[in-house]
């Protein structure tokens, strides 16, 4: 029998003895295997280390990044810059860096959805979807009715979608509104000829009036490329970079030169400019009437003004003189729903400087003609005015179309809020829209298909916006769409097809290599990734300065901010999305005070304003202006000019995905769209707001 | 504690501070470089795992006089890392050919003491398990393993690029040891469109960082701690090199 | 067998020779609070294994908080156990006996409370193990791990004959003759124990004076030794053997009975004003060098150490006057020390004081900027944080109060309390 001493001497010895086995030491050694190989931790896929990269360009990065993709086994993982990209030179923005882990975002739409009666979605398939297109597309072409809006920027998609919009009997096919158009009315205005360039890599000197050519405006990694490649480490920058606006943003704390000028003065700034240079005689045919309407423009009275410093004035226009090649590029910080006039005044200064068709100045490129017979040309697509048409709709002024088709765009997030949109929509007959995400406009839309990313389909990019150069290359895809997504070409010309209307060609694939042929590019390099670029310009004609316009625009703006109201400057970075896209989950640890206070927008204004205001940082707020009103927190940044306040961008998106939903607010909320006297062009503003303790 | 262990080799960053316009490209290419989780709240600085922080510097004064500048902070793998010589478990170790501190993920126990002592702020702790939005997680690299909640993590200079380097000139028949300039860049290195981040040995003559850290203009962060980092910064503004540094009121700026 | 009485206990065959105990049912009663508030606390332990630390409100600029000032602040007070034992045993001071049982269980408490603390505080509970398994030998860290896990042994060990002495236990010869064996080794543990405590008191103090990169707490070497390493030695010994007079006194209020002599704790209080005295010397020359000499040389000055009201002056002037220099001196002195109320608050003081110097050093070094663009961030524990200590403090009650009602730990308790 075991008693009880015996079961001890048994329970000690086998505790002794069992360190003698390996069960304690192997035991602890699996111990620190499970450690780091719990199941729900993902698990490496090597793959075979088979690495393999595709060269292509970024359609979702407004400044067409090239980008070389990693995928291991075929799965892409990374974007990584392509440094034979002659436009972004081996450059890559924070937002194509995240494009593949983008394609993977939660509010990635996953397959056609219907909406039904009730306002819920119900999920159909391609087949359905295309029934149900093919009918409404139908109807459409009998009472020409469609109005189709694009948010691509750049490529033949525009022309395929304005070919199917007037093969229906329909006109109303627009873009997005962006810088391109608003500089394209202004070369318009002049009477030039082709499309507006800057040379900015070969410039010496760049004064950015509004446009942040660092950040977000134009060809941006290109032309920080060209900037950071002309400032050497261990040696004398050989380029220098003004940056004339409210803020001092990124392309500021980039700039030699900040000239902080209060929104929505550029005009006088601009027109000070040429007060100066005028005086310091510079001269240039056909300007008579600008030297007489820049005449009362003394850097006192842009002081009064812009709220700029006269001294800070005149030091710009000396490196301007001194340049060996200066080029200045008007724009804003938004990069939608500019005003044109001050473009105008950039151009005509542009010229008074001798600076057209220069390396390094502002060129004037030819466009091609389009592929698709029944597209409209490059001047038409840009004359189309949506802000304008959205609100001819929403006053009565023309019926509402009897059916929208929205493609890879977000105008009721991305559009003023008083604009009017969410009017067109609903009064629509039917709404269509064609997304890679579930966003605020496809969720108010009839039938919504999920279109490929542009990582995931063939697509092209033709000479981005603000690119010195002519500018052509394929983007390649570089993996199969996601879930149920198609690419929207394809799905549109095989509707359009079946109900009669042929477009010209059987597939988008065809459409782009006609393109090539018609630029005269070999499809087989292009496929290989190759870009092709030229130099060639117009030859420039006399340009016809707009003096009564620009008065007239001039008046518009010269009304004194009302006592206690501040002027809304925007501060837009491009990692936080695009107006068809949202902050990317990898971008959101970017993410900093200057935009967000405690979950709101941060309200930035410099500590002057603040005191005059009676506010104090961190104090909630609200911004007032109308009817519009949106909540924020003070904070304090000497970076702002006197009487404004400093809102983010890209923000407030209100049921996008965990990354976006609960940040901040809508800053296009507070706009409304107005006609800029003048040239009658749909501008977007934001008044001045009062600012209350909320 | 422990004494400074002299390389052949030193990888150096040299970032110039006049050149970095605050995109954000390098911290993302890190965080996707490095299978870096996403965070819903990003803005969570406390919380959020940054290998590579930028912080913005002001110069302090009131507008219109006002600059800025950004700062880009990666682990500053120190020549004597504070770090290091605490660990209790050897999970972080300066003693590989280049002068990379390395860090052990699986045999970090995850105390922190690390973190309490690297004045850069340059470490992180998972305090939640990794997690990628569904399906998000077929973009990890095969690179750097995921890692679990309760472990230190830091940048690393992109270790597996230096080891993908060595393995390439092996391949080739070349000096692993000798890598010519720009065979193995870091990710943020590639990834600033602005170019503001060199990358190199600093030893070795025939890289570029080795002439740009001898700038007048270049300084370290925190270099009278004693920490001999080997991240430098350039910067022609006085202001921006003060701040690279505690000084008192009547020292003059180095650099 | 002795006749059941029925007047006493039902459980009063447990409790030592010739000591009155309340009713079961009142002491169980008395247990109910703390029990539901240990409750609470394993339920916070639970979450934070469960889900991780992102339950607390530790994060990247705290890696270290409330835990960590709680394990330092307690082993600190915990020092009891060893001075007071090295004392008794290894210098043969008799009069401590009478103390040094509860000593014992103060220290065991702390420490393994700390222990306890520490499981929660490392990311990888699985792997604390490591820190024997790949011990970094420069780690100050890694003498702590070893130091306390290897003194908290000891403690076991010198706890154990004390639970053997249990009127219905001893009553078996084996345990009695363990017993009686562990007693007799008891010195050599007194020792081992004393050697250890020393060292990890000294290498918790060391922790923070390595961190040259800190500012705030770093202390240059002494040989090869931090300063702290030795301020914390000091500031443990100074104060641990008044906390351990304190938990009797507050022993004493709770049961009505008293349980150690005024001499005895006299003598304690005596040896707490000589070495905190002794502490609180070095400490001001440690501050005055601090000031003077490691914070110009790290380019920063007195007035950047605090921030607003939450790491104001406040702490350092609470910490090395009203918490220092006024309990050394009232302690030292022996016409102060004799006032019972003077006696009992400098000795709440000095242990105020320390763990103040534990928690500006574990905290507030961490949150004040040492990049010149950074800014102080503060910190709050959160109820994960505290809920833990709170179990830790439920623990120690709960044994505190098994061990008074069942064990012989105050040998004066049956004289003083004869009426």
């Amino acid at each position: 029998m075991l008693d009880r001493r015996g079961f001890l001497k048994f329970v000690g010895g086998a505790a002794v003895g069992t360190l003698a086995t390996p069960v304690v030491w192997k035991g602890l050694d699996d111990l620190s295997i499970w450690t780091q190989n719990w199941p729900w931790i993902p698990r490496l896929d090597k793959g075979n280390n088979l690495n393999t990269y595709i060269t292509t360009t970024s359609k979702l990065c407004p400044s067409a990044s090239g980008m070389r993709v990693r995928l291991v086994n075929g799965r892409p993982v990374r974007v990584l810059g392509d440094v034979n990209n002659p436009l972004s030179r081996g450059g890559v923005s924070a937002l194509a860096s995240a494009e593949v882990q983008l394609r993977y975002s939660p509010a990635r739409l996953k397959r056609p959805l219907r909406k039904t009666s009730d306002g819920t979605y119900v999920a159909i398939s391609w087949s359905e979807a295309e029934t149900v297109l093919r009918a409404e597309l139908a109807k459409a072409a009998k009472d020409g009715g469609l109005l189709c809006l694009s948010g691509d920027e750049n490529g033949t998609m525009n022309e395929l979608l304005s070919a199917l919009t007037v093969a229906t009997g329909s006109s109303d096919f627009y873009l997005m509104p962006g810088e391109a158009q608003t500089t394209a009315a202004a070369w318009k205005s002049l009477g030039g000829k082709g499309r507006v360039g800057y040379d900015f890599a070969r410039s010496d000197y760049v004064l950015a009036v509004g446009a942040g050519v660092l950040e977000n405006w134009g060809p941006v990694v290109g032309n920080r490329r060209a900037w950071g490649q002309a400032r050497p480490q261990d040696g004398e920058p050989a380029m220098r970079l003004a940056y004339a606006g409210p803020v001092q943003n990124n392309t500021a704390a980039g700039a030699d030169l900040w000239l902080p000028i209060r929104p929505g003065t550029e005009m006088a700034f601009l027109l000070g400019i040429a007060q100066i240079l005028f005086a310091r005689g510079c001269q240039s045919a056909g300007v008579e009437s600008f030297v007489q309407l820049a005449s009362e423009w003394t850097p006192d009275k842009v002081a009064a003004v812009t709220g700029l410093a006269p001294e800070r004035l005149q030091m710009a226009v000396e490196q301007l003189l001194s340049a060996k090649a200066p080029l200045i590029i008007v724009g804003t910080d938004l990069a939608q729903g500019g005003e044109a006039v001050p473009v105008i005044l950039g151009i005509a200064l542009n010229t008074l400087l001798d600076r057209i068709n220069q390396d390094g100045g502002l060129r004037v490129l030819p466009v091609a003609e389009p592929v698709f017979s029944r597209a409209m040309s490059y001047g038409d697509m840009m004359a189309q005015d949506f802000t304008a048409a959205v609100r001819a709709v929403a006053e009565k002024k023309r019926p509402a179309p009897s059916m929208v088709m929205i493609y890879e765009a977000n105008p009721v997030y991305a559009m003023p809020g008083g604009a009017g949109v969410e009017a067109l929509l609903q009064n629509a007959g039917f709404t269509v829209s064609f997304s890679c995400f579930f966003d605020e406009t496809a969720k108010q839309c009839d039938l919504i298909l999920p279109a490929a990313m542009g990582l995931e389909r063939l697509d092209d990019v033709s000479t981005p916006f603000g690119f010195g150069e002519s500018f052509y290359t394929l983007c390649r895809p570089v993996a199969k769409p996601l879930y149920e997504a198609r690419a929207a070409g394809d799905v549109l010309l095989g509707v359009a097809r079946q109900i009669g209307l042929d477009l010209g060609y059987a597939s988008y694939k065809d459409a782009l290599e006609a393109k090539a042929a018609r630029l005269g590019i070999d499809w087989g390099k292009l496929m290989e990734g190759a870009c092709i670029t030229s130099r060639v310009t117009l030859p420039l004609q006399s340009l016809i300065f707009p003096s009564e316009q620009i008065a007239t625009a001039l008046q518009g703006r010269l009304a004194q901010p009302e006592k206690g109201t501040l002027a809304v400057a925007t501060l837009t970075k491009l990692a936080f999305g695009t107006a068809d896209s949202a902050i990317p989950p990898f971008c959101t640890k970017l993410v900093t005070d200057a935009e967000l206070t405690a979950g709101e927008l941060s309200a930035s204004m410099n500590s002057a304003t603040i005191r005059s205001l009676g506010l104090s940082e961190g104090m909630k707020v609200r911004l007032v202006a109308g009817e519009a009103s949106l909540p924020a927190r003070v904070r304090a940044f000497e970076g702002v000019a006197m009487g404004t306040v400093a809102l983010a961008t890209g923000f407030g998106h209100a049921n996008f995905d965990a990354f976006n939903n609960g940040k901040g607010s809508n800053v296009m909320d507070l706009f409304t769209a107005v006609e800029e006297p003048g040239t009658g062009l749909a501008v977007w503003r934001c008044p001045d707001v009062k600012i209350v303790k909320a | 504690m422990s004494a400074t262990q002299e390389f052949r080799i030193k990888w150096g960053m040299v970032i110039d501070l006049d050149k970095c316009t605050g995109c954000g490209s390098c911290m993302v290419a890190c965080q996707a470089e490095n299978n870096v989780p996403p965070a819903e709240d990003g803005l969570n600085r406390r919380r959020a795992l940054n290998w590579l922080l930028v912080y913005r510097l002001s110069n302090g004064k009131p507008f219109p006089d006002h600059d800025i500048a950004y700062l880009p902070r990666p682990c500053m793998q120190c020549g004597k890392p504070s770090c290091v010589s605490v660990c209790p478990v050897v999970a972080t170790t300066k003693d590989e050919e280049g002068g990379i501190v390395s860090q052990v993920t699986p045999r970090c126990i995850g105390c922190r003491y690390c973190m309490a002592s690297c004045p850069y702020h340059a470490r992180y702790f998972n305090w939640h398990d990794p997690v990628w939005p569904a399906g998000m997680e077929k973009t990890l690299t095969p690179d750097v393993s995921v890692r679990p909640r309760g472990v230190v993590e830091k940048c690393t200079f992109c270790h597996h690029r230096l080891m993908a380097a060595k393995d390439r000139a092996y391949a080739e028949g070349r000096d692993p040891e000798k890598l010519p300039d720009g065979a193995y860049v870091t990710s943020c290195t590639e990834a600033c469109p602005n170019g503001a981040i060199s990358f190199g040995d600093v030893n070795n003559p025939e890289h570029k960082v080795h002439e740009l850290i001898k700038s007048p203009y270049a300084f370290r962060l925190l270099e009278r701690l004693g920490t001999d980092p080997q991240v430098w910064y350039v910067s022609r503004r006085e202001w921006v090199r003060r701040l690279g540094d505690n000084y008192l009121n009547n020292e003059p700026t180095k650099g | 067998m002795e006749g059941k009485n029925y007047n006493l206990p039902a459980d009063a065959a447990f409790f030592p020779e010739g000591v009155e105990r309340c009713s079961l049912l009142r002491f169980l009663l008395h247990l109910v609070p703390i029990v539901l508030l240990g409750l609470w606390g394993a339920y916070a332990a639970f979450r934070v294994l469960a889900s991780g630390l992102g339950v607390t409100a530790l994060d990247d600029y705290f890696g270290f908080g409330l835990w960590i000032a709680f394990d330092l602040g307690v082993i600190a007070l915990g020092a009891g156990a060893f001075f007071s034992g090295a004392l008794r045993y290894l210098l043969n001071i008799d009069k401590l006996k009478n103390i040094i049982n509860l000593a014992v269980i103060v220290g065991f408490l702390c420490y393994s409370g700390a222990m306890l603390i520490l499981v929660l505080d490392i990311g990888q509970p699985l792997r604390a193990w490591f820190g024997y398994w790949h011990p970094n030998v420069h780690s100050m860290l890694t003498e702590v791990i070893f130091c306390i896990t290897c003194y908290c042994l000891v403690l076991i060990i010198e706890y154990v004959p004390l639970m053997l002495e249990n009127r219905q236990i001893v009553k078996n010869r084996f345990a009695h003759a363990l017993a009686h064996n562990f007693h007799l080794i008891m010195p050599l543990f007194a020792g081992i124990g004393a050697f250890l405590s020393t060292f990890h008191q000294g290498s918790l103090g060391g922790m923070y004076g390595v961190l040259f990169a800190r500012p705030y707490v770093f202390r240059d070497g002494f040989f090869i030794w931090p300063w702290t390493f030795f301020l914390y030695i000091l500031s443990a010994v100074g104060c641990g053997p008044m906390f351990t007079v304190l938990v009797a006194t507050f022993m004493e209020k709770i049961t009505g009975r008293k349980l150690v002599s005024w001499d005895v704790k006299q003598l304690m209080g005596k040896i707490c004003g000589v070495m905190f005295s002794i502490y609180m010397i070095f400490k001001l020359l440690d501050t005055i060098a601090w000031i003077f000499g490691i914070l110009p040389d790290a380019g920063m000055t007195f007035d950047q150490m605090f921030y607003g009201w939450i790491y104001g002056r406040w702490l350092l002037f609470a910490e090395l006057i009203v918490c220092g220099v006024v309990p050394a001196y009232l302690l030292l002195r022996g016409k102060y020390r004799a006032k019972p109320s003077l006696f009992y608050i400098s000795g709440l003081l000095a242990c105020t004081g320390v763990v103040i110097n534990r928690y500006v050093m574990t905290v507030q070094t961490l949150a004040m900027p040492v990049l010149p663009f950074d800014h102080w961030e503060t910190y709050a524990p959160n109820w994960a944080e505290w809920g833990a200590s709170a179990m830790v403090f439920a623990y120690a009650w709960i044994v505190v109060a098994v061990s008074y009602r069942y064990l012989p730990i105050f040998p004066q308790e049956k004289e003083l309390n004869s009426k």
